[in-house]
């Protein structure tokens, strides 16, 4: 029986509150001083609020405002915020504004975050990875209100996000077509915006920011800071991974053992005559320690999730590489960028705080969440892939007609961390910290089922050659240096790992531990990033104490 | 985004730390309590000299900041060091912060005599800790794991006995150093009970201030600007282990452009710089005048 | 500041004296000089107290893999046993390589 109802509930609702603020606007502008009131009206109790916290650009001036609404007005609102960066994220929690989230990521706020869960003040939808949370807000999670940055917005609200996209655009499409209200702080007002990143016919409100969004310099790491113990895995990587599986596309993650990698391309890499033969197409974002590779014609290509502070005219002059608009200045996208690091690389490869007997990694440790980000995407083996490259066939064990291959996800950590701690452990810190806050499932990073290699100053651990748990786990304690779970491994239990091609020593490789010197790689210094760019890479301050 | 102020408790007081502090003050401290604060190594052998002349120090100091115009966006203190801070945050006033410091030695004197303590355990572990603990707690030899002063420097607090078991057993499981430390009262345990009773009755007497600075409690680890969280940290942070490492890490989460300890000592401003590269220094690094100094200039920038 | 001793009994004949690694915070330098002595033996001054287990272990799988006969000296400024491991590794490749 068919129901009789009003097919435009939504649409009459959003109309009715955008009637609330039609004094407070000139046609889709609104004052600075009047965004706390525009707030107040246009969101209600128990709304869900999308605030745009993306990795690196914040809409800071939209949270900050609405960290000072009246907790009478607007309360219990149920957040959902890609990366809790700032504060006030959590200032709102404080005063009652929400009382519910759903994140992917929370670095910056990790200690906070878990306070806020266990004392019960936030209450937690679920912890995601970037494309299920990107997924929801088009499924069960479709936001009433969305707060937005831009870097600027014309007469006719178009906005120009530019070299910091990230991802505005994906945020703005599940409230804009499902009767949700768009909320705009721009850091500037101009005729006409450089290139269309956003049609203005998606968006409501647009509020001059009283200052320019923060953006943070989060993947740049000063060559400086570089180990010869991180010299020498990179070897080993490039040796025993890279040059073994030819590996053509892949994800860095972010950290010194990856720039390692990077400043030995054009330097080791090129010595072993692999330049034009591995790491042609990389999805990542545009990281200062890549320029010396770019440089000398390693790389064909870099999409990449978001931008990165002081790389905008190098990357504007080098359009052949990224992805670059006909303004000149770079497009980012962090839900695309997450798809392809999920479908269309062969190899994520990157670093971790604990790794358990099994394999299984986790960035938590005691009384932190820092939640997932992508790397979950990256480093997950997608099952769903049916395209076929040299790498991902290499992962084949068996000569059974339907077997597939596998994506290559490789972890890379020092046997000790932080503290003399050891990285590998009997449990992880991840399962206390489930029960603490009583979540579902251990935040696990990488399950050990997703992870081929790891990597560690001892050697490789190849474990998609295992072909059982207790071989994976006898693999791993090969190379877990004298952390507890290495010290189960003896020299003859090692040395049939060995000929059996699943654990690899630097000699096994042909990789020389002494040849791991500063030395080797293509730039020692920011100050050599900067001459590699021809001066076109601008570190951001905190990066300049050389000059 | 602002300035973190950090406040110590006991441990590195010494002669002649009072040296700069005028006068008025020292007699401000004499007329509320009758006593007379000497500064020497022989009056520090006394709980109440050594806390209310610490008290007095982190006073002058925050007087001399904030009338150079130097204020903090976020205060933590360590044990008896929230005074300190409650003061910096403008949470309590100076008359009854020294009353109440006064009582609290007091109380702390008079609460234990022979036989009871602290002690420190490096390199392992708070759940490492807190397993060796379970292993030797017991109604007639309580021992209890207390303050997080890092990841791997967890304090012991309770009887000397038990606590002696429990340096032994972290010993064998691989710490760097397990002893006991100068403390003769099991601070930061639930063996504080009849002390923090009495001082939160009075601390119910004393108006606490809401402030715009936000405070970090011991208890909880947990920023604040809930006068009821405020007082009930003052009142009973020697029940509570002080979430020292918690303190520090939401405060780094706040991105303060500058870290300054207050006297005495730097033994945190030493802890901060193992993890974050934010400027930071301690007063005792430098002295007042040029600490001062400094503080003007970066302001200016 | 700790000393530590450790002996091993070991085949593999050192010939020449050999100096690896640097004086710097979390780094160590090893110092390796032939000996007469029927065991080799490691001598630790170290900055970091408390680690007597860990230099025990990383030492005794060493020797296991590569059973060098020498005096070995060894000044440690904090370094990780990854840091230590790799650094006898390279002067047994030294070693190795001078042969």
């Amino acid at each position: 029986m068919k129901v009789k109802r009003s097919w435009t509930q939504q649409r009459d609702a959003k109309n009715a509150r955008m009637e609330k603020v039609s004094s407070l606007l000139n046609g889709k502008f609104a004052k600075t001083e009047d965004a706390k009131e525009i707030l107040e009206r246009l969101i209600e109790p128990n709304d869900k609020v999308v605030i745009e916290g993306d990795n690196q650009k914040q809409a800071d001036f939209l949270s900050r405002t609405l960290a000072n609404v009246d907790p009478e007005r607007v309360h219990d609102l149920h957040m959902i915020i890609s990366s809790i960066s700032r504060p006030e994220h959590l200032d709102i929690f404080d005063k009652g504004i929400a009382s519910k989230i759903d994140f992917a990521y929370s670095g910056a706020q990790s200690t906070r975050v878990s306070q806020m869960i266990s004392s019960g003040r936030m209450k937690v939808g679920a912890i995601h990875t970037y494309l299920e949370l990107f997924g929801r807000l088009f499924i069960d999670l479709i936001p009433n209100v969305v707060l937005v940055a831009a870097e600027k917005a014309d007469r006719n609200g178009n906005l120009y996000t530019g070299f910091n996209t990230e991802e505005t655009p994906t945020i703005v499409e599940s409230a804009a077509f499902k009767n949700g209200i768009v909320i705009v702080q721009a850091n500037e007002i101009v005729d006409q915006v450089p290139r269309v990143d956003i049609p203005g016919d998606q968006i409501d409100v647009i509020i001059p920011a009283d200052k320019p969004y923060e953006l943070e310099p989060l993947f740049t790491r000063d060559p400086q800071n570089i180990t010869e113990i991180q010299i020498l895995m990179a070897m080993m990587a490039i040796r025993g991974i890279y040059e073994k599986h030819n590996v053509q596309s892949l994800n860095h993650g972010v950290g010194f053992n990856t720039s390692a990698i990077e400043l030995l391309l054009p330097t080791y890499g090129e010595k072993l005559g692999l330049k034009g033969k591995i790491c042609r197409n990389w999805e990542l974002n545009p990281t200062p320690t890549l320029i010396p590779a770019i440089e000398s014609g390693w790389v064909e290509s870099i999409h990449s999730f978001g931008g990165e502070v002081g790389m905008e005219k190098y990357i504007a002059a080098r359009p052949d590489i990224f992805f670059v608009g006909k303004d000149g200045s770079m497009r980012s996208n962090r839900a695309l960028g997450q798809v392809a690091g999920q479908y269309a690389i062969d190899m994520f490869i990157g670093s971790t705080l604990q790794i358990d007997k099994y394999g299984n990694s986790s960035t938590v440790t005691a009384g932190r969440v820092p939640g997932f980000g992508g790397a979950p995407n990256m480093g997950s083996n997608p099952t769903g892939r049916r395209h076929s490259t040299p790498a991902w066939q290499a992962m084949k064990t068996t000569d059974n007609p339907l077997d597939k291959g596998q994506k290559l996800v490789v972890q890379m950590v020092e046997t000790f961390g932080a503290n003399k701690q050891p990285v590998f452990v009997d449990k992880l810190d991840a399962v206390d910290v489930q029960k603490e806050i009583n979540m579902e499932n251990a935040p696990i990073m990488i399950y050990s089922e997703d992870t081929t290699h790891i990597v560690t100053e001892e050697g490789i651990a190849y474990l998609y050659k295992t072909d059982s748990m207790a071989e994976r786990q006898a693999a791993i304690e090969a190379i877990a240096g004298v952390t507890p779970v290495g010290l189960r491994s003896n020299a003859s239990q090692l040395q049939d790992l060995r000929n059996r091609g699943i654990v690899a020593l630097p000699e096994d490789l042909g990789v020389h531990r002494g040849e791991a010197k500063r030395s080797l790689l293509a730039a020692q210094n920011m100050s050599d990033l900067v001459k590699w760019s021809d001066g076109l890479y601008n570190p951001p301050a905190k990066f300049r104490s050389w000059s | 985004m602002g300035e973190f102020w950090m406040f110590p408790g006991q441990g590195y007081q010494h002669a002649g730390m009072l040296q700069n502090v005028p006068r008025n003050l020292i007699d401000k401290v004499y007329d509320l309590t009758g006593i007379e604060l000497t500064d020497t190594d022989e009056a520090y052998q006394d709980s109440i000299q050594i806390q209310l002349g610490i008290l007095t120090l982190q006073i002058y100091q925050v007087n001399r900041l904030k009338k150079a115009g130097i204020n903090p966006q976020i205060v933590g203190g360590h044990s008896l060091g929230v005074f300190g801070a409650a003061y910096a945050a403008e949470n309590l006033r100076c008359e009854d912060a020294i009353r109440i410091v006064y009582q609290r030695a007091k109380l702390m004197q008079n609460a234990y005599h022979d036989g009871y303590g602290m002690g420190v355990v490096v390199g392992l572990s708070r759940t490492q800790v807190e397993q060796l603990v379970a292993q030797v707690d017991s109604p007639t030899e309580p021992v209890f794991a207390s303050n997080q002063n890092s990841a791997v420097q967890i304090a012991l607090s309770g009887k000397l006995t038990a606590i002696q078991k429990v340096i032994e057993l972290a010993k064998k499981n691989g710490a760097q150093t397990a002893k006991l430390i100068k403390v003769p009262v099991p601070s930061h345990s639930l063996l504080m009970k009849n002390v923090a009773q009495i001082l939160s009755a009075d601390l119910q007497k004393i108006q606490i201030v809401p402030s715009q600075i936000r405070y970090l409690t011991n208890y909880s680890g947990m920023v604040t600007q809930s006068v009821d969280d405020i007082r009930y940290d003052l009142g009973n942070n020697l029940v509570h282990p002080v979430y020292w490492e918690q303190m520090t890490d939401v405060a780094l989460e706040f991105s303060p452009d500058l870290i300054v300890e207050f006297s005495p000592g730097h033994a945190f401003s030493k802890l901060i710089k193992t993890k974050s590269d934010i400027r930071t220094f301690a007063i005792d690094d430098y002295g007042i005048e040029d600490s001062l100094f400094l503080l003007e200039k970066w302001k200016r920038g | 500041m700790e000393k530590l001793n450790y002996k091993f009994d070991t085949q593999e004949e050192v010939k020449e004296p050999v100096h690896v690694g640097v004086v710097a915070s979390g780094d160590l330098e090893v110092l390796v000089y032939p000996t007469t002595d029927p065991q080799t033996t490691v001598e630790i001054v170290t900055g970091s107290d408390g680690f007597g287990e860990v230099w025990k272990n990383v030492l005794d799988r060493f020797f296991a893999r590569y059973p060098l006969h020498a005096d070995f000296k060894i000044n440690d400024f904090g370094a990780t046993p990854g840091v230590v491991n790799l650094r006898l590794a390279q002067a047994m490749e030294e070693i190795k390589h001078g042969e």
